[in-house]
């Protein structure tokens, strides 16, 4: 085990006791302990600044609900799981010791029935704020609602009143409810509901076969279809003890690739849109249509779904298509980007819009360019390589942490995934191998055009998926949203930040 | 200004359709088209159990297929050998919902 892995294993060791570790599959590392200690093993860990939370979920095993912690360790290229048997009432709030985990501690509640200790309120995640029946759990029991639970109750007051954006919203956006604290100007306060796209995806993938079940996962975010896809298929083969050919692991990097650039022309087509600069949209919206079109010449779908399969990839790119049509189309992105930061008007909306700090990134474990402009080097496909040319990836950071520099990273990133894409295409073959039908658990993780995206997979003996957990980033990304758009900007910027933080609604509510 | 004339530049990008289909999208994915006479009764079973999102059932001697529910995944053109091809039809828009539902007869000519 490397020293970067012993750092955080160590602290785990002196704070907690009875703590068992394992070696996972596919590197990861699994340390269980007695769920008296997990709050000791949390504070310890969130002390060595050596580890990135990255997810929290439940699970109903034999031997009742086991909570698992996810934490990256960049600089160990590895992934360490803290599990524990929990009960209800059982454990104090983790968030207090890990902030960025309180979306989860909410999940874990309305997944799995299990709250915290204490009577401080959770909020909504996946449930409508006003359920106050039972509602279902994951392994198909229910559970008591808490009525009307919000975690930190908006007082408005004075001048200000609430504004109710949504869930319908212009241009055919996701349905996202925002609730705005204004004085009519000035943004005081955000919240947000997701719970109206909320899909019971996570439900829907157990008992079914992992194959069938990829079906379902690239559809959870459309926009991720690839990213998702590649973790949860490396989730599958950890499990089964597989590795995918190199050619097939180059074609997946080259899909992943595409997705980020035609996701990032389509960033930078809504914020076009957001600051009302409707020739400018029109002309990233040129490039866009001309990179899905090389989507559907290199791999047969405009939005990359069916490329991934377990064990391997089902289509290989024309290397024909995608060598001649690829460079025009990123040309033409470049060229309306330029012109773009040139103009005045477009810019100064952008800077020193929707500031978050280093520290916020931190804290909240951001992830993907929203990380990545606040000056938090972190990309899961340089820190967490599967593929050797990712190890030499030049990765792209800004330190503003405002709209301008999120749109930077992601100019910079489009240029870096055209080399890839470019430097791979000769190695990129169709390439699958037999994943055994077996019980077992793995972890897979890819960088999303959002950042981490992290699946993990827990198989019974006939090889059905008896638990599936899907981390899109925007789930990550979605809790500084409000941060960003406190922080002194007015109502129309709203639109403008959400276009750079370019997140998912389907990604959080899957 | 700049923007503009930069917009006018550019020209007109966007195409005919639909006095015109673009070649480009012949290459979409489409719903499948099914050869009856090749269909056999375990071919259709086996087509109705592979897809995922539900769109192939059979219904006696008729496989049913809901163009409602297909997203033109390409799962059954993978199962049906030769007895299933692309359609090559996107334009699908209907005011009816049971205008969506084909019925191809099992083993008949044709």
């Amino acid at each position: 085990m490397s020293t970067a892995v012993a750092a955080p294993l160590e602290a785990l060791h002196r704070a907690a006791r009875g703590v068992e570790v394992r070696e996972g599959p596919d590197g990861t590392v699994v340390a269980r302990l007695p769920e008296d200690e997990l709050r000791l093993a949390v504070a310890a860990i969130a002390e060595t600044n050596a580890a990135r939370f990255a997810d929290l979920f439940g699970a109903h095993e034999e031997d009742g609900v086991v909570a698992r912690l996810v934490y990256a360790l960049d600089s160990a290229g590895q992934y360490l799981i803290v599990e524990a048997a929990v009960t209800d009432q059982g454990h104090p709030p983790i968030s207090d010791d890990e902030p960025a985990a309180f979306v989860e501690e909410c999940e874990l509640f309305e997944q799995v029935g299990i709250r915290p200790s204490g009577d401080r309120p959770l909020n909504r995640v996946l449930l409508p704020p006003g359920a106050e029946n039972t509602f279902p759990l994951l392994d198909g029991g229910r559970r008591s609602a808490v009525p009307r639970e919000l975690h930190a109750p908006h007082h408005v007051r004075g001048e200000a009143f609430e504004f109710p954006f949504g869930p319908v919203r212009a241009a055919g956006w996701e349905s996202l409810y925002m609730g705005l604290v204004t004085t009519g100007e000035e943004v005081l306060d955000l919240y947000l509901f997701h719970w109206h796209k909320h899909r019971g995806l996570e439900r829907r993938l157990q008992g079914l076969d992992p194959a069938r079940a990829l079906f379902l996962v690239e559809r959870t975010e459309g926009l991720s279809a690839v990213a998702l896809g590649v973790a949860y298929c490396r989730a599958v083969e950890a499990a089964g003890s597989v590795v995918t050919p190199h050619s097939a692991a180059s074609t997946r990097m080259i899909a992943l690739e595409l997705e980020r650039i035609y996701n990032h022309a389509q960033a930078v087509a809504l914020l076009c849109q957001t600051t009302g600069l409707s020739v400018g949209q029109a002309q990233a919206e040129i490039a866009l249509e001309q990179l899905l079109r090389v989507n559907l010449a290199a791999f047969g779908h405009r939005y990359l779904f069916g490329v991934v399969e377990l064990g391997g990839v089902r289509r290989a790119p024309d290397a024909e298509a995608l060598g001649s049509s690829l460079p025009a189309a990123v040309d033409s992105f470049r060229r309306a980007v330029r012109a773009l930061l040139r103009t005045n008007s477009h810019v100064d909306r952008l800077e020193a819009c929707g500031i978050l700090s280093g520290d916020t990134a931190r804290r909240l474990a951001l992830v993907g360019p929203v990380a990545r402009a606040c000056g938090v080097d972190t990309d899961t496909r340089r820190d967490h390589p599967w593929h050797p040319a990712a190890a030499e990836l030049g990765v792209a950071t800004r330190t503003a942490g405002d709209v301008l520099a999120r749109m930077e990273v992601m100019v910079a990133e489009v240029e870096e995934s055209q080399r890839l894409i470019l430097e791979l295409l000769p190695e990129a073959r169709t390439a699958v191998v037999d994943v055994p039908r077996n019980a077992g658990m793995g972890l897979g993780w890819a960088e999303s055009p959002r950042g981490e995206a992290l699946a993990f997979v827990s198989l019974d003996e006939q090889g059905r998926i008896s638990r599936a957990r899907l981390r899109p980033a925007s789930v990550r990304n979605w809790r500084a949203f409000d941060d960003a758009a406190r922080a002194r900007n007015v109502f129309t910027d709203v639109p403008i930040i959400e276009a750079s933080f370019w997140q998912t609604v389907a990604g959080f509510a899957r | 200004m700049l923007w503009f004339l930069r917009g006018i530049r550019r020209g007109v990008v966007t195409t005919r359709y639909p006095r015109a289909t673009d070649a480009w999208a012949r290459q979409l994915p489409s719903p499948p088209a099914f050869r009856s006479r090749r269909l056999t009764p375990e071919l259709a079973a086996r087509l109705a159990e592979s897809c995922t999102p539900g769109a192939l059932r059979l219904e006696g001697s008729e496989l049913v297929l809901d163009l409602g529910a297909c997203t033109g995944c390409g799962d059954c053109l993978t199962a049906g050998d030769d007895a299933v091809v692309p359609s090559g039809e996107f334009e699908l828009a209907t005011s009816a919902r049971d205008a969506l539902i084909k019925r191809i007869p099992i083993g008949a000519e044709g």
